[in-house]
């Protein structure tokens, strides 16, 4: 699914080269349900950003389902964001004054394919995190929880083989934390594929597979004891 | 099928703008208004230019049209003193005759004599301007009957005592009574009112042409007047692209039949309509070229306003551009939907400007005593040079929204 190869990338901060990844190379399956580990600064979230396709890397190769996407153009890998990659952010980014079915319904707008069936396929994305009957709601009438709901049904109208979550749990307590939890392990037993960064253990430990990233480099690579979702609605 | 895509895309697009312009109401509203008030009173502007150039028509129209007026000159001073006879006394009818006769351009000539005159009814006067011309001159200067007659060639050549009355004199003198077939004096000599002047209004000098009592030339001259010679010779060109060679023409017939030599002034002055029309065109393209000045600044000022706010919008919603382009949209896409969002709002207020400047001039020109042309086509043109203008403008910001890095759009 994802083939990263001697990945780095470095970026200025004012007068100084701040390098972010020094060399990072893994492999992710299919259906894996992967936690990306580190402190702040450690070059988590520019990984993320690489794997996206929001950010490139320096030097190494990056395939995604087989296809190198290191030097991809504006196009392709709009495309690839579009069709084979979910977001879901820290700050649920949701557009206000919209409602939670449109929010969801935002990545057809820039499909290829038609999607005359979208508002059908937005409810059935609201359906996979229980959030139907909050469809005409806007986000700030939502809960934190209900909102990143919205975002995971949002990542996943388009059905991407990829889902990357940047600290999903990082603005929630810990009720609504452990349902988005949930909900992601859920989709990983469905067989999508989830990268989840985080610098929270407990969350990390959700996760198959946990790798860890010190100052820009891998530093373990472990598989965690399986641990089934939580009954739905427990959340 | 790419492209269709692309088509329906851009449809939901629009859409998608809509929504975000109609999520600021205020800020939108703000945004278009300046477009909107240049828009509209630039449509203003023109119906009151286009209102003033018909009311100058229907003027020239009502005095005659293709028209040349030969006037006798002044008489020149003797040893500083003016003369008692204050015109040149040369000028005949037979004169007119000759310029019909000699100018293929001229259709018609007619003499006539005018002066101030005291008319007297029932005790009521009034003091009006006589003219006294042919029958040729009625139809050169336009002049119809409203109600009763005008006089006929063979009254005219009887000398006959009739008379017609301007609307004005009408007013003056007969309040409620029906002037045709009455008596009136003027100065001391009884003439009979066979009829009323159609109206005809100011004639462009802003002189009231309804005031005034119209006889035969040959009865002005002969039992009011007593003097041999006229005051003027109305001429009508074959069409009015003539008046300029015409009045040259007129010219050397009349220093040939005069016997004007050269360097000595010539004894009389010719007025071309077509010259009066430019002066008083020249005003109104001054009134267009100041209409077109506005319509720019309009133009301007509207462009300046909508750049800002699009400046402003590309920043406050930095995140929302990071948001979708991680969620699939091109730097295409973002342009786009920038430049969508700019020309719908210049579209907006320009239509706007538009349906608010064709309302005021439409109510305007119903409602007050102004001339005014609804001006459609220049309503259609402010409408499309806002949609253009915001297609142009809305270049810049869409394209510094479209520069966005992703990752650092959503960090914003």
């Amino acid at each position: 699914m994802i083939e990263a190869e001697g990945l780095t990338r470095s970026y200025r901060k004012g007068a100084v080269v701040v390098e972010a990844l020094k060399g990072v190379t893994f492999g992710i399956r299919q259906g894996e349900f992967v936690a990306i580990m580190g402190r702040s600064g450690s070059g988590k979230s520019t990984l993320l950003n690489i794997l996206g396709l929001l950010d490139r890397p320096d030097r190494g190769r990056y395939r995604l389902q087989g296809v190198d996407l290191s030097c991809a153009g504006d196009d392709e890998a709009s495309a690839a964001r579009n069709r084979t990659i979910g977001f879901v952010f820290q700050q649920f980014h949701l557009l206000e004054r919209v409602s939670a079915l449109r929010n969801v319904m935002l990545p057809l707008l820039y499909s290829e394919e038609d999607a005359d069936d979208g508002a059908a396929r937005a409810e059935r994305a609201l359906q996979t995190v229980e959030l139907s009957h909050r469809a005409q709601h806007v986000p700030s009438e939502l809960s934190g929880g209900e909102q990143q709901r919205v975002a995971i049904a949002r990542a996943l109208i388009n059905e991407p083989a990829l889902i990357l979550a940047d600290e999903p749990t990082g603005n929630l307590d810990a009720q609504s934390s452990a349902g988005i939890l949930d909900i992601l392990r859920r989709l990983a037993e469905a067989g999508r594929t989830i990268v989840l960064v985080t610098h929270d253990r407990e969350v990390a430990a959700r996760a198959d597979r946990l790798l860890v990233l010190e100052d820009g480099r891998i530093t373990a690579d472990d598989t965690l004891p399986s641990n089934p979702p939580r009954p739905a609605g427990v959340a | 099928m790419r492209r269709q895509g692309r088509r329906r895309h851009l449809a939901r697009g629009l859409l998608l703008s809509l929504q975000m312009l109609a999520a600021h109401p205020l800020r939108t509203a703000l945004s278009v208004s300046g477009l909107l008030i240049g828009v509209a009173a630039v449509i203003v502007m023109v119906a009151l230019s286009e209102g003033a150039e018909r009311r100058l028509l229907q003027r020239m129209q009502a005095m005659g049209t293709n028209l040349l007026v030969v006037n006798a000159a002044p008489a020149p001073r003797v040893a500083g003193r003016p003369r008692q006879v204050p015109i040149v006394t040369t000028l005949r009818a037979a004169d007119a005759a000759a310029i019909v006769d000699e100018i293929t351009l001229a259709r018609a000539a007619a003499p006539a004599v005018s002066r101030s005159v005291v008319v007297h009814w029932e005790g009521l006067n009034t003091t009006t301007t006589l003219l006294g011309t042919t029958t040729g001159g009625l139809r050169i200067r336009n002049i119809g009957a409203r109600s009763g007659r005008l006089f006929d060639d063979h009254e005219a050549d009887a000398q006959a005592r009739v008379v017609v009355l301007g609307r004005t004199v009408v007013r003056a003198l007969f309040a409620g009574v029906d002037p045709v077939g009455r008596f009136i004096r003027i100065g001391q000599v009884p003439f009979e009112v066979v009829g009323v002047a159609r109206p005809l209004g100011t004639d462009p000098g802003g002189a009231d042409m309804d005031d005034r009592v119209v006889i035969p030339l040959a009865t002005a001259m002969r039992r009011v007047l007593n003097v041999p010679y006229i005051h003027s010779i109305f001429v009508q060109a074959r069409s009015s692209a003539d008046l300029g060679e015409l009045e040259r023409q007129v010219h050397e017939t009349l220093r040939r039949r005069l016997d004007v030599r050269a360097g000595t002034p010539e004894p009389f002055l010719i007025q071309n309509q077509a010259v009066l029309l430019q002066t008083e065109r020249g005003t109104a393209s001054a009134m267009n070229r100041l209409a077109a000045s506005v319509a720019m600044l309009a133009l301007v000022l509207g462009g300046i306003g909508i750049v800002a706010v699009m400046l402003i919008s590309v920043r406050e919603r930095t995140r929302e551009i990071g948001l979708r382009r991680a969620l699939g949209a091109t730097r295409r896409d973002i342009r786009l939907q920038f430049v969508l969002e700019s020309t719908i709002l210049a579209a907006g207020g320009g239509g706007a400007g538009m349906v608010g400047g064709l309302v005021v001039a439409g109510a305007a020109a119903a409602a007050g005593p102004w001339d005014l042309v609804v001006p459609w086509s220049a309503a259609c043109a402010g409408f499309a040079a806002s949609a253009f203008l915001g297609l142009a403008v809305g270049a810049v910001p869409a394209s510094r929204a479209a520069r966005l890095e992703p990752v650092e759009a959503l960090r914003a």
